[in-house]
């Protein structure tokens, strides 16, 4: 008992509901944001033009006229429906959470460590930092049990190294 | 108050050198309508895996219960009757629909999870209606925000907060929603159901939560234990203020 109520003092008074927005280290001018010879939808461009924050998607799907972009200033999630799947990219640079320095479980999870892919209710996601904001990547299929996308991380690891930059606004 | 502190010391040694892994039970109850349910973290049966036991912070304060009314019933899929690691039996049967709630966050897993034990489990909980009948129940929106995602059976709503609830398995000719559509709290979102695309599941609502927590200068979006925020959420229903 006195375990229990050790732990949940300490980890509550180790947390905090503080909310707010991330800084953001915005990328060099020209090294990031690659401009394209051709104008990019008018679905992505007017979706994203009041969006405060880097915003990538793989140049794979960049001129996908489909493509459905729900954003505000501090977040986007573009999605692309693909066959029998839906591709998912996310940025957002809020945080609900602010944990002090102190706490060792937070400090250990921060580490930098290798960008996984995992596997969740058959969907194939992976999240990660960039520029001090975060942003997820997903694919979700029709049939996660066999189609190889959501099986493998081969899919959505050609999509991450095919990120580019695509707009965004200090 | 050198009394107080050698009291305070000797809590802490002995409850470092207590070998007590396995958790107390602490079914607990609550004034009215019957509803009971084991602690945060306390998974069941044992062998489910280990959660978060004693974590009773509340990650998403004030947030609505997920389905439209109750009862509805936390408790494991996987290790419940009918499971596939469960005892056997029916997934309708009864006693999968009763109190006391146990959680499942951190269920084992392949998933990889930073806020489990040995970085693996299940990243949210799995919820059941009222009863065992197929797209009867409506799930509806926790926080008021706009649905940024619908896939082949996941709906995303980002609330107002930032936080990104995720609603698996509901019946997709059923949402009342569409992406980018601004949502109050409470509005219906669709119902519940075993859809996993052509894959079937049993039939519940598995609900998570994903949240950035900053710690120093890093940040890192995770998904958060739900379980308390739900407790919480429940009690108001039940009281008829959700």
């Amino acid at each position: 008992m006195y375990r229990l109520l050790l732990f949940t003092i300490f980890f509550i008074s180790s947390l905090s509901s503080e909310s707010g927005i991330l800084d953001i280290k915005w990328p060099k001018p020209n090294t990031q944001h690659q401009k394209p010879s051709t104008p990019y939808p008018s679905v992505l461009t007017k979706g994203i033009n009041n969006t405060k924050l880097p915003v990538y998607i793989p140049n794979t799907y960049a001129y996908d006229k489909k493509m459905i972009v729900v954003a505000d200033k501090n977040f986007y999630t573009i999605s692309f429906l693909l066959k029998e799947a839906t591709f998912m990219v996310a940025g957002d640079k809020t945080f609900q959470e602010s944990i002090p320095t102190s706490n060792s479980e937070f400090q250990k999870m921060m580490k930098p460590s290798p960008l996984t892919f995992t596997q969740e209710e058959g969907i194939m996601s992976t999240d990660f930092n960039r520029h001090g904001v975060n942003y997820t990547l997903s694919v979700e299929c029709e049939d996660p049990k066999i189609d190889k996308r959501c099986k493998e991380e081969k899919f959505l690891r050609n999509l991450y190294n095919r990120l580019i930059m695509v707009g965004g606004r200090a | 108050m050198k009394l107080f502190v050698a009291l305070i010391i000797m809590m802490l040694f002995t409850s470092c050198i207590t070998k007590k892994d396995t958790p107390i039970e602490t079914e607990q109850t609550w004034k009215g309508k019957g509803f009971t349910y084991y602690a945060s973290g306390q998974l069941k049966p044992s062998r489910s895996g280990v959660g978060r036991y004693g974590d009773n912070y509340i990650y998403a304060p004030n947030i609505r219960f997920p389905l439209a009314y109750a009862p509805a019933y936390i408790n494991s899929q996987v290790y419940g009757i009918g499971g596939q690691f469960g005892p056997k039996g029916s997934l309708c049967d009864q006693r999968n629909y009763q109190y006391p709630w146990k959680d499942n966050y951190c269920e084992k897993r392949g998933h990889t999870m930073p806020l489990c034990r040995g970085g693996k489990g299940h990243q949210g909980v799995d919820i059941r209606a009222k009863d065992c009948r197929n797209s009867k129940h409506y799930a509806v929106a926790v926080e008021e925000g706009v649905i940024t995602y619908i896939g082949s059976y996941s709906v995303k709503l980002r609330g107002k907060s930032g936080r990104t609830y995720r609603y698996l398995h509901l019946n997709s000719r059923s949402l009342k929603v569409y992406r980018g559509q601004r949502v109050w709290r409470g509005q219906k979102i669709g119902l519940v159901s075993n859809n996993m695309g052509r894959t079937k599941t049993s039939i519940h609502l598995h609900f998570d939560i994903k949240q950035t927590v900053r710690v120093g200068g890093r940040s890192k979006q995770v998904y958060v234990p739900p379980y308390s925020s739900l407790i919480q959420a429940y009690k108001r229903l039940l009281k008829g203020r959700p």
